[in-house]
């Protein structure tokens, strides 16, 4: 019971690294139909470029602000020499961010190396928290404590202000959105960009836990693709469910039956696919 | 769109031109650039297949390195763990065995690539797909005692045809050229057939195919079924070639090689794919040589160079410069 809890809580921090990312992911993909398959590696590259900052500064917070600030700058550069230029052509999207992943793999095993670089929590974050025998580590809860934040803050975006408004109204009919003067390309550049940024503080917060190697990219974009299918695109919440379900499911197959837990994930992803295609809380976007 | 060429001689002169050039190679070159050529051919049937779908009837598949791989881990199986050599028997079964699994996956894949909104924006079944490839190459690496998990499926041995008949890698040479020659007719028959032309018509208007009456889900399914079955053809191939399957074949780095050979052939020429795996192959034994560490920096912007500035892929420039110096003479 002990270990489960501890695994619980093991799975719930996973699975807020997931949702930062998938949000990211899918935000992109619903709100500028961009199918960003270099999500991942950009992701791997936020965690290095973090790494680097810390190793220079020994600041973790600087870090994150650093690795999401880089992160927003190379989405702007991908979507100013490529994405632009691949307006509602998905299969070319696909392809040329498979081409960018590959390429950003081979250039941070050229500068860092093929070891994974573990990352340090910051000082005021390491230790654990105990509650009578069992023993929780602080920084998995600050991740937790990091995801609801980010989770309550794009909820609130979605539901209650107006750039929210806007994207739901895009998505729904994006025509109509535009003919009303709305300046719909830009809110979803930001969002796009907002979506890099994520995938850099992502980045960065997972390397105590994860490390950073560089044929991660490829392992979380698969996941990424999982839990945004299986949450459904289009609303935050979904995707939170999605990254729920795999995160744990993930953490407890591999704690449990290790053999199997490769195939959990898949599982579930085809049974949604199957059942329910537009995901668990999904709206048709497309 | 693709129409068929006007003279006999704009479609006959190259084939036979190319087909001479194939034949005699091996007589005037060292062994090593007839081992790259096999590999060319081999990819190029890779990416012929992937092409049916893809360039024919409009479904980018990204897990194709699953039907490659399943077809390639059969015929290894049933050579290395059933104990059957023959290699027309393994070829026929492996085909079978992809097949089924294709007919398997088609169902949930195609319950994603719906009609009309669906059909307009690929992203699920691309994102399908991608788990296939995936969902297979785990199993390989699971199931140890069948394909040697994550090593890989070793040894097995060059392709027996029966009757006493010795092969060698000259000889390879051969048996998979005529397996090429061979499928490529079937595939140009298929794709220039009725049911071709169907697949086109999809393509381009799903619901007015429906409204003619074609139940669009059978034909996108079929053509599924058979570019697995190519594709497997091309893993059996390849499985005799290298002598090793292991999980990455199945996985999305062979998926992304069989897309970098549609997309760089061109998805409207019929011979683009063949274009693309000479390039691609060429690449690849070029970085081998002076640049092996930085080989995925240029694979991945070899995709980068095809969408930015070869949209339209190698295939539609040289048909464009072919008809030119042909027009030109005549």
């Amino acid at each position: 019971m002990s270990t489960a809890l501890v695994t619980g809580l093991n799975g719930l921090s996973y699975a807020f690294i997931l949702f930062l990312l998938a949000a990211g992911f899918s935000l992109t993909f619903g709100v500028m139909g961009v199918l960003n398959l270099s999500h991942g590696a950009l992701f791997m590259f936020g965690a290095y470029i973090g790494l680097q900052v810390v190793s220079q500064l020994h600041n973790f917070w600087v870090a994150i602000a650093i690795a999401a600030i880089a992160l927003a700058v190379i989405g702007f550069g991908l979507y100013f020499f490529f994405l632009r230029h691949l307006y509602n052509k998905v299969p070319e999207q696909a392809v040329l961010t498979i081409g960018l992943s590959y390429m950003i793999a081979n250039v941070v095993l050229w500068i860092w190396g093929p070891v994974n670089h573990m990352g340090q929590e910051p000082g005021v974050l390491a230790g654990v928290f105990k509650v009578g025998t069992l023993s929780f580590p602080i920084y998995r809860l600050f991740i937790i404590g990091v995801g609801l934040l980010i989770l309550a803050l794009l909820w609130w975006v979605q539901d209650r202000t107006r750039v929210g408004a806007i994207i739901r109204a895009g998505m729904d009919n994006k025509d109509m959105t535009v003919s009303l003067g709305i300046n719909y390309g830009l809110v979803s550049t930001l969002v796009f960009l907002l979506g890099m940024a994520l995938a850099g503080v992502a980045g960065i917060l997972g390397t105590p836990i994860l490390g950073s190697y560089p044929s991660m990219g490829d392992n979380l974009l698969l996941l990424t693709l999982i839990v945004v299918v299986v949450g459904g695109t289009g609303y935050i919440q979904g995707t939170m469910l999605g990254a729920l379900i795999i995160g744990l499911l993930d953490t407890f197959g591999k704690a449990y039956i290790p053999q199997a837990a490769l195939f959990f994930s898949y599982i579930i992803f085809l049974v949604v696919l199957l059942v329910r295609p537009s995901g668990l809380i999904g709206r048709k976007v497309f | 769109m693709r129409r068929a060429p006007r003279s006999l001689i704009e479609l006959t002169l190259p084939v036979i031109v190319v087909g001479v050039v194939v034949l005699t190679l091996p007589l005037f070159l060292p062994s090593f650039v007839a081992s790259l050529v096999t590999k060319m051919m081999i990819y190029a049937l890779f990416g012929m297949s992937l092409n049916i779908i893809w360039g024919y009837a409009g479904i980018p598949s990204f897990g194709h390195a699953a039907f490659f791989g399943v077809g390639g881990y059969a015929a290894g199986i049933l050579v290395l763990r059933v104990g059957i050599s023959s290699f027309w028997i393994n070829l026929v079964l492996a085909v079978v065995v992809t097949a089924v699994v294709a007919a398997i996956l088609g169902i949930p894949a195609f319950r994603v690539f719906g009609v009309g909104a669906g059909a307009t924006n690929p992203i699920y079944f691309l994102l399908a797909t991608i788990a296939f490839g995936e969902l297979l190459s785990r199993g390989a690496i699971a199931l140890r005692p069948l394909t040697g998990g994550s090593t890989g499926l070793a040894g097995i041995p060059a392709a027996d045809l029966g009757l006493g008949f010795k092969m060698t890698s000259g000889r390879y040479y051969y048996l998979v050229f005529v397996v090429l020659v061979v499928c490529l007719y079937l595939i140009y028959r298929i794709v220039n057939s009725h049911y071709g032309y169907a697949l086109r018509g999809i393509h381009d208007n799903e619901r007015r195919m429906q409204a003619l009456g074609y139940n669009t889900w059978l034909y996108k399914y079929t053509s599924w079924i058979i570019a697995g079955a190519f594709g497997a053809v091309a893993g059996v191939l390849f499985a005799h070639f290298g002598g090793i399957m292991v999980p990455n074949n199945l996985a999305m780095m062979t998926s992304d090689i069989a897309f970098l050979l549609v997309i760089l052939g061109s998805t409207t020429t019929f011979f683009g794919p063949i274009v693309a795996s000479v390039v691609y192959v060429g690449v690849e034994y070029l970085a081998s040589i002076y640049l092996p560490e930085r080989w995925p920096l240029i694979f991945g912007a070899l995709f980068v160079i095809t969408i930015m500035f070869l949209p339209q892929g190698l295939g539609v420039e040289i048909l464009r410069v072919w008809r030119r110096v042909i027009r030109g003479t005549a």
